[in-house]
């Protein structure tokens, strides 16, 4: 055996002293990083995809909120949505993970709370005045018992896109009613025009979108209020009807083209063909409008152009225009956070400095709206009228009470997703509508019975 | 079994007779030695397998909805699997699955390791374009065919354009009678290559005289492959297989990124039902309960391996 393949204890002890203070001081340097040039970093996991949609978020609100607040910090790492969700839970539960939790829905982040894995912002917001700076009626969701554990980071409704220029064509007009709709549709299938965009591809909670749409214009916010509350069950004939409804709509090829490629086109060539006028309408989140324009005009090379509507109502005594509202996900501390007063300076920051706010919201239509109080003339003049048109609509829905609910704010978690998963069965003719329903109330009476639904907002007239 | 060869019997006792007669202290040096260069290996493992692996027996048991605390429920997540048509509806696919994966990529890949073992000149180049798939992403593969297959603007309407019938309109990853194979079809193209290097390899240590002497012998290519390369061939073929099957059962990446297990559950496996459960469910008890039952399965299938090598077959 040679010399240098022998191993003496002394080596061998040197050899671990090294590994062991390379450990050390790896550890050191860890618990250091939070704390560095007398300035303290945050960690915020976020779900922006895209290089553009990155960079906007790093120079127009993490720079920002830099130079405003000169003692902290944000280190953002990017994720993809349906990613987000799992790592922030792993993390969670080993009472690690991110400063700033980024939640992907309202009742998401209540079945975080309950987990005790959430800070009680309650003092913070009592402190800085949040319920001023906030609308009230988008912090209802993350309130548990008399805490409130997270804010709302964005307005969710429901649109129905349409082609403009098509439509300009054609002299059609954008349907307030379910005659004018099936009118339309009808109309554009025979010039073999694709009536509804509808793809589950990129997003398997897709389906929820659609029932969203159909049971609010279909069955009604009254009715699903009852049904949220436990005074009606979703068995009542008018959530069948509703699910029903749509079923017929993916039979007659209307949605995406056949319930086949709704599950195979991918949205990017779903929204190629929208652009070009081979499918007339999209109902789509508010969220779609940051990302549209990329099928239409001179980025697509096709000269068209879009605008949107408030989805017809589809039974008699449904209002139009209605509004489904909800919030898409939210922001909140980690209770294992070690700064967790500096992360609220952020929030306080996000949700208080209206300019800025306001700023965001008209430079990336759909994806800053922050349900915070705003007069129309505040908004800034270079705004897109459609984004305009969004914010004031949905505000006015509010003050109104013109809204319904949406599926991913204040259905429970199990029932909420069970409303995707369970309809991609009725879609592909392994379930009836009404064993759909009658499985979902029993799911929603499961949890009702341990207390997971989200507080419900009654209906009635919210001001801002 | 004979005893050892004659000669060796002196040597050995001459060892023992030095290793007793070193002091105690260098017995004990010697005998913890080995351990201590073990030691940061079974800590790790400690920490990152067995760990895990008890949390999730302990897991399985209770009704853990991924993050909180649990309650300890006893063996109701077992039960309820059994009764799950779901777990049923996913082991079928699984064993669809299994079937397929266990013999297309292996058929294309033995002839396809015959055919490259019957050329010398640009053997290099077909062994890595047959390798690509295996090292290209999961993510990158499933995008390409999603794209190859998408049925507005893939092969299949240019195919139709051309003519063929029945084809034009088919979304092979959207139609629930469809989606399982056409996943499966995707796996098994990116695969089969590896498969094929491999076999290649263990046919290069094949004896070139035996498919001389069978030459010699008036044996046709066929017999030659079946009477000597697969013989030949024989241990990396079983454990080949073995891994096909453990992996076929493992199944998860390919199915969650095109299909998520849809449309409807159509292409639903054990895996992506185990995911779903403890990651969109919120039943991350009744997934561990899934999961350990499938390694139930895969364990079977690594005792009937080292039993069969125990008793001396050729694997």
């Amino acid at each position: 055996m040679t010399e240098s393949a022998t191993v003496t204890r002394r080596n061998f002890l040197a050899g671990t002293g090294l590994a062991a203070g390379a450990l050390l001081s790896g550890s050191a340097l860890a618990a250091c990083s939070s704390q560095s040039n007398g300035r303290t970093d945050l960690q915020l996991w976020i779900d922006i995809t895209g290089a553009a949609n990155e960079k906007y978020f790093s120079t127009h609100v993490i720079d920002v909120f830099e130079k405003a607040d000169r003692k902290v910090e944000v280190d953002t790492t990017f994720y993809q949505g349906q990613d987000l969700r799992r790592v922030i839970q792993t993390a969670l539960q080993a009472r690690s993970g991110p400063d700033l939790v980024r939640g992907a829905s309202a009742s998401l982040t209540q079945a975080w709370s309950k987990a005790h894995t959430l800070a009680d912002l309650s003092s913070y917001a009592a402190k800085d005045h949040w319920s001023s700076k906030i609308s009230s009626w988008a912090l209802k969701p993350f309130i548990t018992g008399s805490k409130l554990y997270a804010l709302p980071m964005r307005v969710d409704t429901m649109l129905l896109y349409y082609n403009k220029t098509l439509f300009g064509q054609k002299n059609w007009k954008a349907p307030t009613n379910r005659d004018e709709l099936e009118a339309l549709a009808e109309e554009a299938a025979g010039h073999g025009i694709i009536p509804f965009g509808a793809t589950n591809v990129d997003w398997s909670a897709a389906s929820e979108w659609l029932m969203t749409v159909f049971w609010n214009h279909y069955s009604g916010p009254q009715a699903i209020y009852q049904a949220l509350t436990g005074q009606i069950p979703w068995t009542e004939p008018t959530f069948v009807e509703a699910v029903e409804l749509l079923q017929s709509y993916f039979n007659k090829g209307w949605m995406g083209g056949s319930t086949a490629k709704y599950y195979s086109v991918p949205s990017a060539t779903m929204g190629a063909q929208f652009g070009d006028g081979k499918i007339a309408m999209f109902p789509q989140g508010e969220w779609w409008m940051s990302s549209l324009g990329q099928f239409f005009g001179s980025a697509a090379h096709n000269g068209n152009d879009w605008d949107w509507a408030p989805l017809p109502a589809l039974q008699s005594g449904i209002r139009y225009p209605l509004y489904e509202i909800g919030v898409g996900g939210s922001l909140g501390i980690s209770a294992y956070s070690s700064h967790p007063s500096q992360a609220a300076q952020f929030l306080n920051w996000y949700y208080g400095d209206t300019q800025q706010a306001l700023q965001r919201m008209a430079d990336v239509p759909g994806t800053y709206n922050i349900p915070i109080p705003f007069s129309a003339s505040s908004l800034p003049s270079g705004m897109d009228p459609r984004s305009r048109r969004l914010v004031t609509a949905t505000q006015q829905a509010m003050a109104t009470g013109d809204f319904g609910y949406v599926t991913w704010t204040w259905w429970p978690p199990k029932s909420d997703t069970f409303v995707y998963q369970g309809l991609d069965q009725v879609l592909t003719g392994k379930m009836t509508a009404k064993e759909y329903c009658a499985q979902l109330n029993q799911i929603f009476r499961q949890e009702m019975k341990a207390g997971t639904i989200p507080p419900t907002l009654k209906p009635g007239r919210y001001q801002a | 079994m004979t005893g050892p060869p004659v000669g060796t019997a002196t040597v050995e006792p001459q060892a023992s007779t030095v290793a007793d007669s070193a002091p105690p202290a260098v017995r004990r040096r010697r005998r913890v030695r080995p351990w201590l260069f073990l030691l940061p290996l079974i800590l790790i493992n400690l920490f990152v397998v067995i760990g895990p692996s008890i949390a999730t027996v302990y897991y399985s048991m209770t009704n853990w909805t991924g993050i909180g605390s649990a309650k300890f429920i006893g063996f109701a997540n077992y039960r309820r699997a059994f009764d799950d048509p779901n777990v049923r509806q996913a082991l079928l696919h699984n064993l669809i699955w299994f079937a397929l994966f266990l013999t297309v990529p292996m058929a294309l890949g033995l002839f396809g390791a015959y055919l490259l073992s019957q050329i010398r000149r640009y053997q290099i180049l077909f062994r890595t374009i047959f390798f690509i798939p295996y090292v290209t992403a999961s993510v990158v593969n499933a995008a390409v065919w999603q794209n190859i297959l998408n049925p507005t603007n893939g092969i299949g309407v240019a195919l139709g354009h051309l003519g063929i019938p029945g084809i034009g309109h088919v979304s092979f990853f959207g139609s629930p009678s469809w989606a399982l194979y056409a996943v499966n079809f995707v796996v098994d193209w990116h695969w089969w290559g590896f498969l094929a290097v491999i076999f290649l390899a263990a046919m290069q240590g094949i004896d070139p005289s035996l498919y001389e002497a069978a030459r010699v012998d008036g044996a046709g290519r066929w017999r030659q492959f079946r009477h000597i390369t697969i013989p030949g061939i024989q241990p990396t073929l079983v454990f080949l297989a073995l891994m096909t099957i453990v992996w076929s059962l493992k199944v998860f990446d390919y199915i969650y990124i095109i299909t998520n297990g849809g449309p409807g559950g159509a292409s639903q496996v054990v895996s992506t039902l185990m995911y779903n459960e403890a990651f969109t469910q919120f039943n991350a008890g009744y997934a561990a309960a899934i999961g350990l039952s499938m390694s139930f399965f895969i364990v079977i299938v690594l005792i009937g391996y080292f039993y069969l090598r125990k008793r001396g077959s050729k694997i």
